[in-house]
């Protein structure tokens, strides 16, 4: 292969060093409007009268708009019915701190901010409910009619009652992690305009422009071909720019006024209006034999979805099929709740779900291995899933199955960093942990389709276009080596065009750690079904079968006959002349299995990534601070299209998996979130990163994939965290089951040590 | 309030223009200047993303009234590559993959490059402190580092 799996510079990369890059915030059109949004103050309320005469009018106010002046649906939803639950302007009632109520465009951002403050709202105050286990009780507050509970999944595999029964040992534990903010460093932002036909077009961040282009036409009464949206430059997701943001209120005020309307959050605005990371309980029961098999695992994982489902049934889903962790367990028990609450909305944030329940089931498997006094690699390696094995859902495994591959690695490492045992002040003392994962590769058994459209051209140079969106990961690199490999020639040569839903058709979000596996294996059709036009011309001039061909280094080969070659760019001419295009289009949607409703049973991805990180750690045992010494990740992506990017992808995801272990905690108190900015809501910076961060690329190639590829960017944050808590057990005894495990909670975690 | 006419050197040119005294820098560069390569992410001076050179040091344009650039030399990532040519720093970002999602990107080089004009063989702590006022989410920080040592190489 002469592109794939090389080292390939980003093609975006010159653009962002120069500051040329247009984010949504840096577009400029000519008579532009600027559009605030005004927000509930109040966590739970019926809204009994809106007044907005007074704004409208204040001098420069061009339109102010409520609920009443949505032409369409005013309901919004990622997963679609029944979960089609938010509105876009709150009409009987508000449900959360932030639930937009009305949205104005004026001609200043300034006076659009004046003119909220003119708006008069009367709210009917109703008991709100914050705690999702005191709103699953049926006395509690409802926050919609249906009821509080969005959603229970079901997994049951074999008996857990006799697995618990034939086991030796038995361990239980509770884990709550918090509400977590993704803090892209790009706050939201966009522009919607109208043109003369009434057509939409919106310019915005996002993860998802065919989502934005559905909600967008359903909100607007309008139908599909007459809104595109093109995403611009998109300042990071993490899964909180998947779900709407300005979309549908910039194309209702440009719907409106005619005239270009941008909107642009202010980081409180972005934290407050945008989807959180759900706050997990999780309480788990573990049974296993005196050799440290498993034999049983229960768990019951209740999630805060807060006001609206967003992602919710989803994130609970997945957390549920991988609630036993990367291992080989016969009898299964799962029962996870997303419940609402008026707390802040939560959604989709890198790992899905799966960043909490691995929390979980890494602290049980740790204090298994120490109950039985075996090394808590190797009870990992002795229960870990395999090619043969069947997974909680019933699922076979047949294939690129590299966790056992990273459990050794690591293992390795493990072993030979144990020889350190310094120490940078006197009260220090270091520790090492270990946190395994695995993660199913797109959406949880529901189709999620990808499309591209390639045009190889006249010279050999190739355009892509798809509606993918690239959102800092690499996809728009990964494209272009592949429809390089596929069609043999330089990446230089090829353009891709992505985020656009006017050029290209329909495409899955970048989520679900899915855009390489299944937008690569679109493009690979796309590609294949160009060469094969190329290929059939070649093969009737030559006289020899299509299947006789091959490209090597920019020309078509016979074999068996290294003296016969044309080059592409003149089989293209050749093609040309004859009025034949060499036009490609593919779409890929993975072949699996919804999950049964009342035993999850099912195939729910196609194939799975697998993880182990370590991380070592040095605890002051005074003041329970932490300092993270070592990392290291050992990931199994199938293939690495381009290993830097992998790699890029892998560090990143070590800081975060960092910043969810020690400091990264959204406090939100009775709905009102306590640490709106950056000051106060931390994440880890230079300093909070240690010098010897290692990152290995493991490649166990699933045959599905386009080159083998599989996924990595949730799999890269997912196990460090639990590494990470594991480690300050190891250093100090102390086991924190409430993240993050700031020096407080070690602190107090070291006063209730037994010892 | 009326609006006040100042002067100051942005990327190697003269400017001169009616600001508002309530303006800060970071807006008057973004919307009277079109240089919007610097970038606002919190506009509270917490996240980096706006980092600029004003005469030799990085500051935070979002704190940073526009009043105070009078008289004084302003460098924005647009003024960073020279005739065409990029600066070593853009190039070794490039190479070493130390952009992604490209939001901090700007700020990151600014830092970086007043910490090469004043001291241009760090060690990497150095590095790792005079980048740590910018916030980035995608990179977890190592290639930046990279970035910054290799242009410090070629630099020296």
């Amino acid at each position: 292969m002469h592109v794939v799996g090389k080292r390939i510079e980003r093609v975006d990369a010159l653009k962002k060093v120069m500051g040329k890059a247009l984010f949504a915030d840096d577009l400029r059109f000519e008579g532009m409007l600027y559009a605030k949004v005004l927000r509930s103050p109040v966590s739970y309320a019926k809204i009994k009268k809106v007044d907005a005469s007074l704004a409208k009018e204040l001098k420069g106010v061009r339109a102010v708009l409520t609920a009443r002046d949505i032409p369409g649906e005013n309901r919004i939803g990622i997963l679609g019915d029944p979960f089609r639950d938010q509105p876009v302007l709150a009409d009987e009632k508000v449900r959360y701190i932030g639930d937009p109520i009305a949205i104005v465009a004026a001609d200043s951002a300034k006076i659009a901010e004046e003119a909220l403050n003119l708006i008069k709202v009367e709210y009917g105050e109703l008991r709100p409910v914050f705690d999702p286990v005191e709103a699953m009780r049926q006395d509690a507050p409802r926050v919609h009619e249906k009821g509080n509970l969005a959603s229970l999944r079901k997994i049951r595999r074999g008996d857990v009652k006799e697995g618990f029964a034939r086991s030796d040992v038995i361990i239980e534990g509770t884990y709550k992690t918090p509400f977590q903010e993704h803090a892209y460093l790009e706050p939201e932002a966009g522009i919607g305009k109208v043109d003369e036909n009434g057509d939409i077009t919106v310019w915005a961040c996002t993860q998802f422009p065919s989502n934005v282009k559905k909600e967008v036409a359903k909100v607007l009464g309008l139908s599909l071909s007459k809104v595109r949206v093109i995403q611009t430059v998109t300042g990071g997701g993490f899964g909180g720019k998947l779900d709407i943001s300005v979309h549908c209120h910039i194309a209702l005020l440009a719907s409106k006024t005619g005239k270009p309307v941008k909107l642009v959050y202010t980081r409180p605005e972005s934290i407050m209006a945008s989807t959180k990371r759900h706050p997990f309980i999780v309480k788990y029961k573990t049974g296993a034999t005196k050799d440290g098999k498993l034999l049983a695992v229960e768990a019951e994982i209740i999630g805060d979805t807060g006001a609206y489902a967003s992602y919710g049934p989803a994130v609970l889903t997945r957390a549920a099929v991988h609630a036993t962790g990367p291992y080989s367990v016969p009898n299964v028990k799962v029962d996870a709740y997303a419940v609402y609450t008026n707390n802040s909305i939560c959604g989709a944030m890198r790992g899905f779900g799966v960043t909490q329940v691995a929390i979980a089931h890494e602290a049980q498997m740790d204090k298994l291995a120490e109950r039985l006094g075996m090394d808590p690699i190797e009870i990992r390696l002795n229960n870990a899933l395999d090619v043969g094995s069947r997974t909680a859902t019933g699922q076979l495994l047949s294939h690129s199955v590299g966790i056992k591959e990273t459990l050794q690695q690591a293992h390795k490492a493990a072993s030979e960093w144990k020889q350190d045992i310094s120490r940078t002040v006197p009260t220090g003392r270091r520790g090492i942990g270990v946190g395994a994962m695995w993660y199913g590769i797109g959406n949880t058994g529901h189709p999620n389709p990808a499309s591209v459209f390639l045009d190889l051209q006249d010279d050999g140079s190739i355009t892509v276009l798809s509606a993918c969106a690239e959102i800092g990961q690499g996809l728009d690199t990964v494209l272009a080596q592949i429809a390089a490999e596929e069609l043999g020639t330089n990446i230089k040569d090829v353009k891709v065009i992505s985020g656009d839903t006017g050029v290209a058709p329909e495409c899955r979000g970048s989520s679900a750690s899915g855009q390489t596996y299944i937008a690569g294996n679109a493009l690979r059709q796309a590609a294949i079904q160009a060469r094969e036009t190329l290929f059939q011309q070649v093969a009737a001039d030559l006289k020899v079968k299509p299947e006789d061909l091959y490209l090597d280094n920019q020309a078509i080969c016979v074999s068996g006959d290294s003296e016969r070659r044309i080059s592409v760019v003149e089989a293209i001419k050749r093609c040309r002349s004859l009025g034949i295009l060499t036009l490609g289009s593919g779409w890929s949607n993975p072949d699996t299995t919804p999950l049964e409703p009342e035993t999850g049973q099912g195939n729910p991805y196609v194939t799975y990534s697998f993880a182990t990180h370590l991380a070592q750690v040095e605890v002051d045992a005074e003041t329970g601070e932490s300092r993270i010494l070592k990392l290291a990740a050992f990931n199994d992506v199938g293939k690495a299209i381009n290993p830097i990017g992998v790699e890029a992808q892998l560090e990143g995801g070590l800081s975060m998996g960092l910043g969810q272990a020690l400091m990264e905690e959204l406090l939100i108190e009775k709905g009102a979130i306590k640490t709106p900015t950056l000051a106060q809501y931390l994440i880890p910076t230079s300093l909070d990163m240690p010098e010897d961060m290692s990152v290995s690329i493991v490649e166990e190639a699933e045959p599905s994939g386009p080159f083998g590829a599989k996924g990595v960017g949730e799999p890269a944050s997912i196990p460090t965290t639990p590494a990470i808590l594991s480690a300050i057990y190891d250093a100090v005894g102390a086991r924190v089951t409430k993240l993050p495990a700031t020096s407080e909670r070690v602190f107090q975690a070291l006063r209730r040590r037994p010892y | 309030m009326g609006k006040i006419r100042i002067r100051f050197r942005v990327n190697g040119q003269d400017a001169e223009l009616a600001v508002d005294p309530m303006a800060t820098l970071l807006e008057v560069l973004r919307r009277q200047l079109g240089l919007t390569g610097t970038k606002k992410g919190c506009d509270a001076g917490d996240c980096g993303a706006c980092t600029v050179i004003m005469d030799g040091k990085a500051i935070l344009s979002c704190l940073t009234p526009a009043m105070q650039a009078a008289g004084r030399e302003i460098i924005t990532v647009e003024g960073l590559s020279c005739n065409g040519e990029l600066h070593p720093l853009q190039k070794a970002f490039i190479e070493c993959g130390a952009v992604q999602c490209g939001f901090c990107t700007p700020g990151m080089l600014l830092s970086a490059k007043a910490l090469l004009d004043q001291n241009p063989n760090p060690t990497r702590e150095e590095v790792r402190m005079a980048i740590s006022g910018n916030l980035c989410r995608c990179t977890g920080y190592k290639k930046v580092i990279d970035a910054v040592m290799l242009a410090s190489e070629r630099i020296g």
